[in-house]
């Protein structure tokens, strides 16, 4: 009964160290590389929860959640934010595009992200 | 005989009148020739001052920053070759009109709503005009004669210093976040190995692993003080400020430091204000990190059995928040730099090789920026720190 995590992140390490701990976790991990496979594999929903990335290669962060908000199927999945900006303007930005919760990748461990998603889904 | 004699005196008047004449001309002369002497000098005396008034109109009239005059009536009646180009418009064409008539244009308009804004005198107010040319205003108030009062307005051009800024923003933003992403993986590596995930350890592994996860921490902590002061230096830190309950952020803070509290084994209390404070308008997350910062030096800087005071007061207008600890203080020949950026007092590096020397500087900024101030005292061997935000004013 494994709940479904899709994963967007572009550095290699961090994606297989999130992946891991996910899996850990007894979550059911899909990884993407880049926005465009993001939004590919999210547009027909099938996701409980989407961990998204902002600095990507091709569209940013931003866009990509624009467009999975914005695709009937996906939007209702819950998004959390993980990324390494952090100022208030981006956090708010992405509040306000629909992101359930914004967290910075330095400041929280896997362990710590994991609470997080338990906590929503 | 009197006929005789009358002759004679009037024969006589004559050679008088003549010597008299000749006495009132010469006078005469010296009169005319110190005139013309005179009149040659305030000749020369006028040239000088036309040529120097000249002069300081070539200056003035060429200087490298726009200036403005107002009368004491408000009208222009003066604008400088620079603020002609700044403006796009002739002097003639402003001549004796009030900024008010000239709102349609729409320099004019911006120009008005900074003069409107401040009472008094403007010191260094920023004016766009558009993406590429930013203008820097001030205003002092010049004698226009009689006792009457002028505004003298001197706009600078400041673009290219903006676009500096720009620069420098994105470039700490960009070098942030290059700088977190290789320190995420470090700290999440680190936790996964500490929480056993790739295996057991043995104890001395543990130590090890733990040591290297707080310096890689203190390193997270830094880049976040980097980009906390760049923000500050840019001026715009406070980004938003909400109405809030000043007594609850001050307990957020201290519960999120409970477990940090006990482990360090010292003691803290904390003491509410006798009165119930209205809501303030901060800024949360800024005053949160200078409650913290201050915290952090009280633990950091203290020792077992040691015990740390916080209080909330409202005084007048005011409220003061204090934290006291008896750590080790501060060197009595360094407490003038303890705000200053990237400072630390040589006692404070001995005991601990951690700290940024950046955390006062922030907080320091933070508060000051709520216009509140910031200070300390020592008294024997308690440290007290200070700070002071403005209560809002009674509706």
């Amino acid at each position: 009964m494994g709940k479904k995590i899709l994963l967007i992140e572009d550095d290699r390490f961090l994606r297989e160290l999130m992946s891991r701990k996910l899996v850990e976790g007894d979550f059911d991990v899909t990884e993407a590389v880049d926005g465009e496979s993001g939004v590919e594999k999210s547009k027909n929903g099938g996701f409980d929860m989407i961990l998204l990335d902002l600095i990507l290669p091709g569209i940013d962060g931003f866009d990509v959640l624009k467009k999975i908000k914005e695709n009937e199927k996906s939007a209702s999945i819950p998004v959390i934010i993980l990324s390494n900006l952090g100022q208030r303007e981006e956090i708010d930005r992405g509040l306000e595009l629909g992101a359930i919760d914004f967290l910075i990748k330095a400041h929280f461990t896997p362990g710590e992200i994991l609470q997080k998603i338990s906590k929503i889904i | 005989m009197s006929e005789k004699t009358d002759k004679k005196e009037e024969l006589e008047k004559p050679k008088e009148n003549s010597q008299d004449i000749r006495n009132n001309l010469k006078e005469l002369e010296n009169t005319r020739k110190a005139l013309t002497n005179m009149l040659e000098d305030f000749e020369v005396a006028r040239k000088i001052a036309e040529e120097e008034k000249m002069k300081t109109e070539s200056v003035i009239e060429k200087f490298s920053d726009g200036i403005m005059i107002l009368e004491s009536d408000k009208t222009i009646s003066f604008l400088n070759i620079q603020a002609e180009t700044f403006f796009n418009i002739s002097s003639k064409a402003v001549f004796g009109k009030k900024i008010e008539e000239l709102l349609k244009i729409d320099v004019f308009a911006k120009l008005g709503e900074i003069l409107k804004e401040t009472a008094g005198e403007i010191f260094r107010k920023e004016l766009t005009i558009d993406d590429n040319f930013i203008l820097e205003v001030s205003t002092i108030s010049i004698s226009r004669g009689e006792g009457k009062e002028g505004v003298l307005i001197i706009l600078h051009d400041i673009t290219r210093e903006k676009m500096v800024e720009r620069m420098k923003t994105e470039f700490v933003s960009v070098a942030a976040h290059q700088l977190r992403t290789p320190l995420s993986a470090i700290k999440w590596t680190l936790k996964m190995l500490l929480e056993g995930d790739l295996g057991e350890l043995s104890k001395e592994q543990k130590e090890f692993l733990d040591k290297t996860y707080v310096s890689n921490e203190r390193m997270i902590n830094l880049v976040n003080d980097l980009l906390n002061v760049t923000r500050i230096e840019e001026g715009r830190y406070l980004y938003k400020t909400e109405a809030v309950d000043f007594v609850k952020e001050v307990v957020y803070v201290l519960d999120f430091y409970k477990d940090i509290i006990k482990k360090k084994g010292v003691k803290i209390s904390f003491t509410k204000p006798k009165e119930l404070l209205p809501k303030m308008f901060l800024d949360i997350e800024k005053i949160r990190l200078s409650i913290q910062n201050l915290l952090d030096n009280a633990i950091k800087y203290t020792s077992k059995e040691n015990e740390i005071q916080v209080s909330i007061k409202k005084k007048d207008n005011e409220v003061i928040f204090e934290i006291t600890d008896n750590g080790i203080g501060i060197p009595k020949d360094q407490e003038k730099r303890i705000f200053s950026k990237f400072f630390r007092g040589e006692n404070a590096v001995k005991q601990e090789t951690e700290g940024s020397g950046l955390g006062l500087f922030i907080a320091k900024n933070i508060i000051e920026a709520h216009k509140g101030k910031i200070w300390f005292k020592i008294e024997k061997d308690r440290t007290s720190f200070f700070f002071s935000l403005p209560l809002p004013e009674k509706e």
